[in-house]
């Protein structure tokens, strides 16, 4: 009996054991660009990844909370990207700082990447009616904001993220308490393009021609420094080449008082979003 | 094994990862893994720039793109506009409605030849 139990003990540990060596690890090192620790993000400027990943910058899960805790814009870095079994998931393990001589520098050069509970740059926008807008004007109210440009093709980008606004404004509609208390905003990265009048275009495609839907989600551009303020500010990197813009997906949440609640880039839905939403909304009912 | 783009794309995709997007011409063309020597320059422009998003459904898109099999066959167009050379050209040059414009993006003569692709789109 005794050796029956050690046998399956044996077993289970050999199955772990062969569970565990299914992961797969790829050798990482760059340079520490930001991070969220709503998500438990940090975004690494990284080299090659030989079999997994060309040099990009991108964000990465951190299990190690005190680790995430500790490393800070500008520390070079060393660590294990650990892809899961499923191939569903990946994580930094065994991060290590290498060298923070760079530490404040990359934050004094770039400006800062916001963290939730600060201010957002109050940069002037113009909106599809060709109105200077600010966020400050949208003080008292919860604001959600993403960054598009009106031409994008790829259908799981833009015109998710407009398609998903869009959802967000009908079901806020359906609540005159809320829909009055919040404002969506989709600013456009692309303005010698985006003009007032593209955008009005654009904006009405998703508001399906209900031209009153502008007072709640305004669709605008910026300078180009003004939009690289906020792309810092919210961690969007886009690069134009021929005509095209790549980019990342970036949503934030600012509460009434024009803080910074919480950012999303790669993992979220509409009704996620919307719940967050009221939820900032209601806490400036409460004051 | 060094991934090539369209793995990397493939990879980040189903790790749930949204990287910067690749959307060079030369990455679009790896992604739909069509080499353009093989196919006419109207199909490959339609696979690169218009499959992804009238071949399949796109659950979270406002409107789904109608499909472009037959358009020509009918009067009109899934718009109600008519189904013109015309009407097709400047629908893919200024977008219509949630469809993206792809003014700057196609030359004329691509668009000239995505049109006369169209009409053998069955």
């Amino acid at each position: 009996m005794k050796s029956g139990l050690s046998l399956a003990l044996a077993l289970i540990l050999l199955l772990a054991a062969l569970a565990c060596s299914h992961r797969k690890t790829y050798p990482l090192q760059g340079e520490v660009r930001g991070k969220d620790l709503t998500t438990n993000e940090v975004t690494v400027n990284h080299d090659d990844i030989p079999g997994f990943m060309p040099a990009m910058t991108m964000p990465y899960k951190v299990k190690n909370t005190a680790m995430l805790q500790e490393l800070q814009p500008g520390d070079k870095i060393a660590a294990e990207v650990v892809v899961s079994k499923d191939g569903n998931d990946c994580w930094l393990e065994d991060v290590r700082i290498t060298d923070e001589s760079g530490r404040g520098k990359v934050m004094a050069a770039e400006r800062h990447m916001l963290m939730p509970g600060e201010k957002v740059p109050d940069v002037p926008l113009v909106n599809q009616d060709g109105q200077t807008i600010h966020l400050k004007d949208f003080s008292g109210k919860a604001v959600l904001v993403t960054f598009i440009y009106t031409r994008c093709p790829v259908p799981t980008f833009c015109p998710r993220l407009s398609s998903q606004f869009a959802r967000i404004h009908n079901e806020l509609k359906t609540t005159p308490d809320d829909y009055s208390k919040t404002q969506l905003l989709t600013i456009s990265f692309d303005p010698k393009y985006d003009t007032p009048a593209v955008l009005r275009k654009y904006g009405l495609a998703y508001l399906e021609g209900d031209a009153s839907g502008f007072s709640q989600w305004d669709f605008a551009s910026t300078k180009e420094a003004d939009m690289r303020r906020l792309a810092q500010a919210f961690s969007l990197d886009y690069q134009e080449q021929d005509n095209q813009i790549s980019h990342t997906m970036n949503i934030a949440l600012i509460a009434p008082d024009g803080t910074l609640v919480k950012s999303w880039s790669a993992e979220w839905t509409s009704d996620e979003l919307l719940k967050a939403l009221r939820q900032a909304a209601h806490r400036s009912a409460k004051g | 094994m060094r991934l090539g783009k369209r793995q990397v794309w493939l990879q980040l995709l189903s790790l749930g990862i949204s990287p910067v997007l690749a959307m060079t011409a030369c990455s679009r063309q790896q992604q739909t893994g069509i080499d353009p020597q093989e196919v006419s320059a109207g199909e490959y422009a339609y696979e690169v720039h218009c499959a992804e998003c009238h071949e399949q459904p796109h659950p979270d898109l406002l409107k789904q793109p109608p499909n472009l099999h037959g358009i020509f066959s009918r009067k009109t167009l899934p718009s109600g506009a008519p189904a013109t050379d015309k009407q097709v050209r400047n629908t893919i040059i200024e977008g219509r409605g949630t469809m993206p414009a792809f003014d700057k993006r196609l030359s004329s003569e691509e668009v000239d030849e995505l049109a006369q692709y169209l009409h053998t789109l069955k």
